[in-house]
């Protein structure tokens, strides 16, 4: 049995599509009677073809081109553009990002600083940790908040036997 | 204006209505899409799946016809340059809503499923009726899964009966392309009715 190569398949696809010139589809055709294969992979491709169906396309609502012409006369919303912004507002806006460049550097600069325990100064319950000392990482916080729970439930355990 | 803009203008006076609605005519823009809606519909249609969205595509792609209409160069028919704005909107629309799933995690095999509403078919026979819509489902589903530049070959052949040398104008790409993406389109739709064929077969079996 003949193996079919991608270029038959393609020359089918041709076939079915009426895009053969008159010589090569009467040659093809041909070999489609010498050649069951080939007849069977035409079949299998036309069969293919033939089952993609769609149900017929709702057509436009009436109305549809005068409302469309109304839309368009409207002019069309001009681009956000900052080079159309006029001066003032570009100023505005370069100034807010400075400032809020500053905000944020500075804020990073005394994140960076010793912190002054609210609840250390008053003899409450501290935060856990030393004045002063490095912030605890995160995975350290998420082990102290672990820890904390444990020791209330079990106080809660304790008064709830 | 060239000798092929000459010439096509000649071929197709769709180009002289272009010209007056480039001028601002918006009769004669009215007369362009009225002439030209239903196929667009159709097309914007088959290649996104969802009447409603369709419509929507259709209006925007007329209303970039409208805003392109002073740029254009007449060069073979003035359908062929509606049908690349509606081809290459409708495409950027399924990327746009392939992201989207994509952000949301939708599933692409469920949503390609999806039942669409289908308008109820003229057959009086129930089942002739039920036995068409199983096969625009799973034809809609064989589109579904095709990538985006071998679904728009597909639909312009299958569906519009364009040639390949109109879909390549179309599409500006090769006649050699359209061929191949079709091809490789057709092996695809070809594993998909078989597994479907399968899965109906076991189900009834």
């Amino acid at each position: 049995m003949k193996h079919l190569t991608d270029d038959d398949e393609i020359e089918l696809m041709r076939l079915l599509h009426g895009e053969l010139p008159e010589a090569r589809e009467h040659a093809l055709r041909e070999r489609l009677r010498r050649e069951p294969e080939l007849a069977a992979a035409y079949a299998r491709l036309e069969g293919a073809w033939q089952a993609l169906e769609l149900p017929p396309s709702p057509a436009a609502p009436p109305g549809f081109a005068a409302r469309l012409a109304a839309r368009a006369r409207q002019p069309a919303a001009a681009p956000l553009s900052w080079a159309l912004a006029p001066a003032w507002v570009r100023a505005t806006a370069a100034a807010a990002l400075v400032a809020g460049l500053a905000l944020g550097v500075g804020a990073g600069h005394l994140a960076g600083r010793p912190v002054f325990d609210e609840a250390a100064a008053i003899g409450g319950v501290g935060g856990g940790g030393v004045v002063g000392a490095p912030e605890p990482s995160l995975a350290e916080g998420y082990w102290e908040l672990l820890g904390d729970l444990e020791g209330s439930s079990a106080a809660v355990d304790g008064v709830h036997p | 204006m060239g000798t092929d803009s000459v010439k096509a203008a000649a071929d197709d006076p769709g180009w002289e209505a272009l010209a007056r609605v480039a001028a601002g005519d918006t009769d004669a823009f009215t007369r362009l899409v009225e002439c030209h809606q239903d196929r667009l519909l159709r097309l914007c249609d088959r290649l996104l799946g969802d009447p409603e969205e369709a419509r929507d595509a259709v209006q925007e792609v007329f209303l970039k016809a409208y805003r392109k209409a002073a740029e254009v160069r007449p060069q073979g028919q003035v359908y062929t340059w509606l049908y690349r704005i509606a081809v290459n909107h409708c495409l950027n629309q399924l990327r746009r809503r392939k992201l989207v799933r994509f952000l949301r995690w939708d599933d692409p095999a469920e949503a390609a499923a999806a039942p669409p509403f289908d308008p109820p078919d003229a057959a009086p026979d129930p089942e002739a009726a039920l036995a068409s819509r199983r096969r625009w489902q799973r034809t809609r589903q064989a589109i579904a899964e095709l990538p985006a530049n071998q679904r728009a070959v597909l639909v312009l052949a299958r569906f519009e009966g364009l040639s390949y040398r109109q879909i390549a104008e179309v599409l500006a790409i090769t006649e050699g392309a359209v061929e191949s993406r079709l091809f490789r389109a057709m092996r695809r739709v070809e594993a998909t009715q078989e597994r479907e064929s399968s899965r109906v077969s076991r189900k009834e079996g």
